[in-house]
């Protein structure tokens, strides 16, 4: 277990630069301009007018939402590029017989990549949303109480949405990456084999397989197959919908526990299920071709 | 303490009817040969003779016709257990290079339950690497000293190093043996290198074996290779020819003398022909190489 922590660790280190360097970066070009634009009142510090009436707290319900939407779409774009990076870094870093000189096989090697797609690299993307949400906060709550709006009460109430919209994003994360998991296990796998390459076929392969079944089973068109709608059904983590998409025309609070139970009781488990056995047989081939073939 | 002569121990590496073939083209032609504990092989051989295949059928890295078993397991099946005891350097830039040494370090102790880290910083003392180095900012000659420390602060019973020394300069190239045989060497260890540099780690060899085309040629101890091979420099032309007539594997023409060497040749048989020696192991690998029948033997 020890030296399995310690790969997934090693995936961390070695790919520090697009998990957290590149994230950091980010937060501190996007904390420049938001503190100019409270300094200068590009944005009413005030928060006065309707919205501040109703609903005080909304604005960083909205903000962190919003951070925390990007920051997901951040994660899904460098979890797909380090899947199909990552699983070939070996090879392509001519480290391969290094690291098959260590008393690790290579199934474990393989998923030990796969489970840093599932922890420490989404934690360190979800690290730094917590921390640029955590100075967004900041920055308006100075500029409210400098605008004679804030207080002890306010301070209260955005504790409180911070807690809430942190534990919801953990939530989406955490399902979010089980939803997507057979796809990210079949980028790794096809890296493993065909390096870099898999970027293009792993976006080409869906459609080859639908074309493929409209050609032998017939029907309307590709995207008419079952494939294709599967395929549909599996690349859509709904997220937005239900409770979200309730709570956008109401003023009430966010309330996590509702999001929660909502969340949960909308995924559907089986396929979440299915995919990690997927991952896990994907996962498996590729260490099995992994294990035969010494390019370093 | 054990007592070698009256304990038989099993060998650290045996191997029966071993073959490899890459499509149609076989490289390794059915190798036998065993490699009994506490030794330093050295496996020479030109180019693409099968040396990096054999060694990666040892380190089950490719799987292979035939029976091997090292360490009595089967490599190809159980090559991550083999590794705790097994060490190998097949190239000396194949270290990760985003990591830092101390990185490295600490990835390894958590990685591998027999690497010292301890013992891994103690053969950096003295040199120029420091923990904070990343490795992809060493010098080749630094990396392979990394390397070398890391294979040695790895308690393995066997140690396989591939062409180690591949483009470093001749001065790391001899502390990187000296090294090795100083702080690394006992007898419950074994040791298995291959390198083209035949003359610089001829010092330190017990056995060799030489491959040529996939087919082993010679696999003998040293001690052996001195008594059955001896080298003649023949000045006077008139002794020529009788000595010819003794039947040298090989023959060469050098400065104006005429050099041979022969093969199981009493030595008292020479006398008066000229001045005898053993050959070195680079001249015996080229009298060898262009010998056309091979002549495989198992060490004793």
């Amino acid at each position: 277990m020890k030296a399995f922590v310690a790969l997934v660790h090693r995936e961390l280190i070695e790919h520090r630069g697009a998990f957290l360097m590149a994230p950091l970066i980010l937060v501190a070009v996007m904390f420049v301009p938001t503190l100019i634009s409270f300094a200068t009142g590009r944005v009413d510090g005030r928060f006065t007018g309707y919205l501040f009436a109703a609903a005080p707290t909304r604005i960083y319900e909205f903000g962190f939402l919003a951070f925390g939407a990007a920051w997901c779409v951040y994660l899904i774009g460098v979890l797909f590029f380090y899947a199909a990076d990552g699983f070939s870094a070996d090879k392509r870093n001519n480290a391969m017989l290094f690291w098959k000189s260590m008393p690790v096989s290579d199934f474990k090697m393989l998923l030990a990549k796969l489970t840093a797609t599932l922890t420490i690299l989404p934690a360190t993307i979800y690290a730094t949303a917590l921390l640029s949400a955590l100075l967004l906060f900041a920055i308006a709550f100075v500029s409210s109480t400098l605008g004679g709006v804030g207080g002890m009460a306010l301070l209260g109430n955005i504790a409180l949405v911070y807690v809430q919209i942190a534990l919801s994003l953990a939530l989406v994360l955490v399902i979010g990456l089980l939803w997507y998991l057979p796809f990210t296990a079949l980028v790794g796998a096809m890296a493993t084999v065909v390096g870099r390459w898999a970027i293009p076929l792993s976006l080409l392969l869906p459609g080859l397989v639908a074309v493929g079944e409209w050609v032998v089973l017939g029907g309307l068109s590709p995207v008419h197959t079952h494939t294709w709608r599967y395929l549909s059904y599996r690349a859509d983590f709904q997220v937005s919908q239900g409770y979200i998409e309730n709570w956008f025309t109401t003023e009430a609070p966010f309330s996590f526990p509702t999001f929660a139970t909502d969340l949960i009781a909308r995924t559907d488990w089986l396929q979440i299920g299915l995919g990690a056995v997927f991952a896990i047989v994907v996962m498996y081939l590729a260490s099995e071709y992994r294990r035969r073939v010494n390019d370093n | 303490m054990t007592d070698m002569s009256t304990t038989i121990l099993p060998p650290i590496v045996s191997a029966h009817g071993l073959k490899k073939s890459f499509g149609r083209k076989e490289v390794l032609h059915g190798l036998d040969f065993e490699i009994p504990p506490g030794r330093i092989y050295g496996v020479i051989g030109h180019n693409g003779a099968g040396k990096t295949t054999m060694l990666n059928a040892m380190l089950g890295l490719t799987n292979c016709e035939g029976t091997i078993r090292v360490l009595g397991e089967d490599p190809f099946a159980r090559r991550a257990h083999l590794m705790e005891n097994v060490a190998f350097i097949s190239d000396v830039a194949s270290l990760p290079r985003f990591l830092r040494v101390r990185e490295l370090f600490a990835l390894l102790s958590n990685i591998h339950p027999n690497f010292s880290q301890a013992k891994a910083q103690s053969f950096l003392e003295g040199t120029d690497l420091k923990p904070d180095l990343k490795i992809k900012h060493l010098s080749k000659g630094m990396i392979a000293q990394l390397h070398l420390a890391v294979v040695m602060a790895i308690d393995a019973k066997l140690l396989v190093l591939d062409e180690p020394t591949l483009g470093l300069d001749i001065t790391y190239r001899k502390r990187f043996y000296r090294r090795l045989l100083e702080d690394y060497m006992t007898e419950e260890r074994t040791l298995i290198i291959t390198t083209h540099q035949v003359d610089e780690i001829e010092f330190m060899l017990s056995d060799i074996m030489f491959i040529r085309d996939g087919s082993m040629i010679l696999h003998m101890q040293m001690e052996t290779v001195n008594d059955k091979f001896t080298q003649l420099v023949v000045n006077d032309p008139a002794k020529q020819e009788p000595a010819r007539g003794l039947g040298p594997v090989y023959e060469e023409t050098r400065f104006g003398q005429t050099v041979m060497i022969f093969d199981g040749v009493p030595r008292s048989q020479f006398e008066g022909l000229g001045n005898i020696s053993t050959p070195t192991l680079s001249d015996l690998f080229v009298a060898l190489m262009q010998r056309p029948t091979a002549n495989p033997e198992t060490a004793k």
